[in-house]
């Protein structure tokens, strides 16, 4: 055999074996490459193959989940507990997931975190059109956008490298012809990854109004930082061509660009947000006019219309639809034959000012909210806090148990986000290592799809609700736990019990106030195999004023300790010799439970103190 | 600012400044202000500190400002606090009221006992009444906040006729007269000092 055929043949084998994958499967088994060990989703057209294709590889642990807020919840679980994580959904499924993608942005990852939002330019298969990309910059995290297969697959390393990088979870977007074309991919080495351990981290990941602004301030700063990478970043290529057009584009429209134009300069924004501005200025330096190519808004366009350059985009190439190389040609060969515009001299704007925190007004004692005294949810955190688990918390009067002295809880994303990332951890990390703990209102609001979802999956965890009875924290609302109207009428009321015995969940109800039995059933519950809820029940003490005994301090038994004071209740002062008890005391009794010297009692009743004989 | 001139009400949450603001707020339209007012709400009202700010004048635009001509404390740490947005040579109402916060309960810090001393220090005129007792006296206690409005009468130009108004107003009919009580406590308490 001659030895250019042997060659030709050889090389054939060679060529045949590189993989021709789908933009969705190069980005599942970009994912596995780059060392994911956490994937979910729900399906939607047209990002459905990615969990698909991760399911039928080994390595990754895989779910559907109910619904996609539900998904990024249980996502975020898994990158706490140290796994590189990806959450998969189509454009739509982001409005669906927005509130815990936007709150995110602001506590940042532990493990790599990379959301794909998979749109449907031309609505192939969606009920609307939206441009998903708006979401990259409403959230300020970074947007990767691979352009063919190959890149699909190596995308995902960089990906997940920025997310650890700059703590901040990655928006990927694929579109139809991206995630539905196919091309080869050169598979690359698998990258030595390896798993950062969970931390508590209450400032992180608890975003009560202090903390969520000290991180916002960091999301602010982080953004610039991320537009300064994308200035050196090879995500950003740009290439030199003729010097009388330049192209700016991103995603499956470099292709369509590169085809229509071969020619032209070219700036390809591998990572569209936020937007390298010396790149793009690099462009006009070179060319004598910039034309960006892009689907449906004009993302990019106005982002660099604001830096003062001229600009030949939507005015020619439609807002709405998919394009292709004809569309792209036939929009702009009429406009290169008219006059270049005249060169500007770009400004680019400064970074934002970021507000410092306020330092504390001379120094003085701050005075953060705090759980009232009598509040059933002390009763709750005081037996909890004994427990080795991380406490997945949400958004109500309970989270301030995750303030100093209590720091009961550590996380806080948003409505609903306690159950799906109590999940994600105990997925990763075994059945108890993490508990939710959701207040009744909470969970109508958003905790009961995700209930349905560990149901589903068979996670096991334990989901406290602490049920007060009212929507606390916004003054006393009702909800569909109450069947209390907004004009304070009465309907029905929907029995929490009654609720997860339909979806399989075994429901154990106890007072708030019997610590015994509070710890009993939650001893009981982390021993399951399978979710439970434990429900516990008092009603808001602010509903409740009726007079009642105050505790009293024995002073010979009591050895300041300071036990008592850890709860954090403002009725307990702490003061040199002794503990005093103010007049804010409802009686409670949460402290007489936690004093280990029996130094804390409640007078007997009168008239309902007689002793046993 | 712009003959603007802005009230600003500090306290723990749960005190009544919402009230107390309304109040004040009533006041000046009864005296034929513009008025415009702003308010915290949701997580503040748990025992952490608040402000609400009411701003009257010939016209105003800002609900807020960052400095005020009088402010009107309910408790005594957060009227130390509430110096920082007073103007020079403005004036403090405040109640002797001392609820502690987390961190002196548990006797990390100390609870300051520097208010006279830091006000004087800028030249800001001091009037505290033991609103707790007064309001008591009165008929309740959870009148304190009307009875320290009884002594800002001091230290804004509204008109008797016009607080009068006002409480009728913003007070709920059922609990009008016990702070109606309260109110004239204050007033004399802190005319007597």
């Amino acid at each position: 055999m001659p030895e250019r055929r042997r060659v030709a043949i050889i090389s054939k084998v060679i060529v045949e074996r590189i993989p021709f994958l789908s933009g969705n499967e190069a980005i599942a088994r970009g994912a596995v490459r780059a060392g994911l060990g956490f994937a979910c989703g729900y399906p939607g057209t047209p990002s459905t193959e990615v969990v698909e294709e991760l399911a039928r590889l080994k390595g990754p642990v895989v779910e559907w989940c109910a619904n996609e807020k539900v998904a990024l919840e249980t996502g975020i679980g898994a990158s706490l507990a140290g796994a590189r994580t990806l959450v998969t959904m189509k454009h739509v499924g982001l409005n669906v997931a927005a509130d815990p993608f936007m709150t995110l942005a602001l506590t940042g990852v532990n493990a790599g975190l990379v959301v794909l939002s998979a749109d449907d330019p031309g609505m192939h298969s969606s009920q609307n059109e939206q441009d998903n990309r708006h979401f990259a910059a409403f959230a300020r995290v970074p947007m990767l956008e691979p352009s063919d297969s190959q890149e699909a697959y190596d995308f995902l390393a960089w990906a997940f490298e920025l997310s650890e990088e700059f703590d901040t979870p990655v928006l990927l977007r694929s579109t139809t012809r991206l995630s539905h074309g196919r091309g080869r991919v050169v598979p690359r080495a698998p990258l030595p990854v390896e798993a950062p351990a969970y931390v508590k981290d209450v400032a992180k990941y608890v975003m009560v109004p202090e903390y969520a602004r000290e991180r916002n301030r960091l999301a602010l700063a982080r953004l610039e930082a991320l537009r300064r990478r994308g200035e050196e970043s090879p995500l950003n290529v740009l290439e030199a061509g003729t010097t009388d057009i330049g192209i700016i584009s991103s995603g499956v429209a470099y292709a369509y660009a590169r085809e229509a134009f071969p020619k032209a300069w070219s700036l390809k924004l591998g990572m569209s947000y936020p937007l390298p501005f010396h790149k793009v200025v690099k462009l006009y330096d070179s060319v004598s006019r910039v034309l960006v190519v892009e689907e449906l808004d004009p993302f990019i366009e106005d982002q660099v219309r604001a830096l003062g350059l001229p600009v030949v985009g939507k005015e020619v190439i439609p807002s709405n639809g998919e394009l292709n190389q004809e569309i792209v040609f036939d929009a702009f060969e009429p406009v290169l034959k008219t006059r270049p515009p005249r060169r500007k001299r770009p400004v680019l704007p400064p970074p934002a000012v970021i507000t410092p925190a306020p330092a504390p007004a001379d120094d003085l004692p701050v005075r953060p909210p705090v759980l009232c005294p009598g509040c059933p949810h002390r009763a709750v955190y005081a037996m909890l806090r004994r427990e080795k688990v991380a406490v997945m918390g949400d958004i109500g009067c309970y989270t301030l148990g995750a303030l100093p002295p209590l720091l009961s809880l550590e996380s806080c994303v948003c409505m609903g986000a306690s159950i799906g990332m109590m999940a994600g951890m105990n997925r990763m990390m075994g059945r108890a290592a993490a508990v939710a703990v959701i207040g009744d209102s909470t969970f109508f609001h958003s905790g009961i799809t995700p209930l349905i979802d560990a149901r589903y999956n068979d996670t096991p965890g334990l989901v406290i609700i602490l049920d007060n009875r009212t929507t606390a924290m916004t003054g006393h609302q009702g909800h569909p736990g109450t069947g209390l109207h907004a004009d304070r009428s009465s309907g029905p009321a929907i029995d929490i019990g009654e609720l997860c015995r339909g979806i399989g969940v075994a429901v154990t109800t106890v007072d708030a106030f019997d610590e015994a039995a509070v710890k009993k059933a939650i001893r009981s519950a982390l021993a399951r195999n399978e979710v439970s809820v434990l429900v516990a029940l008092a009603p808001c003490i602010l509903m409740d004023r009726s007079p009642r005994e105050q505790v009293v301090v024995d002073d010979d038994r009591c050895n300041l300790c300071g036990l008592c004071v850890e709860l954090g209740c403002p009725a307990l002062v702490a003061g040199p010799e002794s503990i005093e008890i103010t007049s804010d005391c409802t009686g409670c009794g949460v402290c007489l439970a936690v004093c280990a010297r029996g130094a804390v009692s409640l007078p007997v009743a009168a008239g309902g103190g007689d002793e046993a004989p | 600012m712009n003959g603007v001139a802005t009230v600003s009400l500090a306290g723990v949450g749960g005190q009544g400044i919402i009230l107390a603001a309304a109040i004040v707020a009533q006041a000046a339209m009864a005296d034929g202000y513009d008025v415009k007012t702003s308010e915290v709400k949701g997580m503040a009202q748990r025992g952490g500190s608040v402000v609400s700010t009411v701003r009257y004048g010939k016209q105003v635009w800002s609900p807020v400002s960052p400095r005020a001509d009088v402010v009107i404390a309910t408790e005594t740490l957060e009227g130390r606090r509430a110096l920082s947005l007073l103007a020079d040579k403005g004036t403090l109402v405040y109640a002797t009221t001392m609820i502690a916060p987390g961190s002196v309960l548990r006797g990390e810090k100390d609870y300051p006992d520097d208010i006279v001393a830091a006000a004087r220090a800028r030249g800001i005129q001091l009037i505290a009444v033991d609103a707790d007792s007064l309001a008591r006296e009165a008929g309740t206690v959870r009148a304190a906040n009307v009875a320290l409005l009884g002594a800002a009468t001091h230290a804004l130009p509204f008109g008797a006729r016009a607080w009068e108004h006002a409480l009728e107003l913003a007070v709920p009919a059922k609990v009008l007269e016990v702070n109606q009580r309260a109110f004239v406590l204050g007033r004399e308490a802190a005319a007597a000092t």
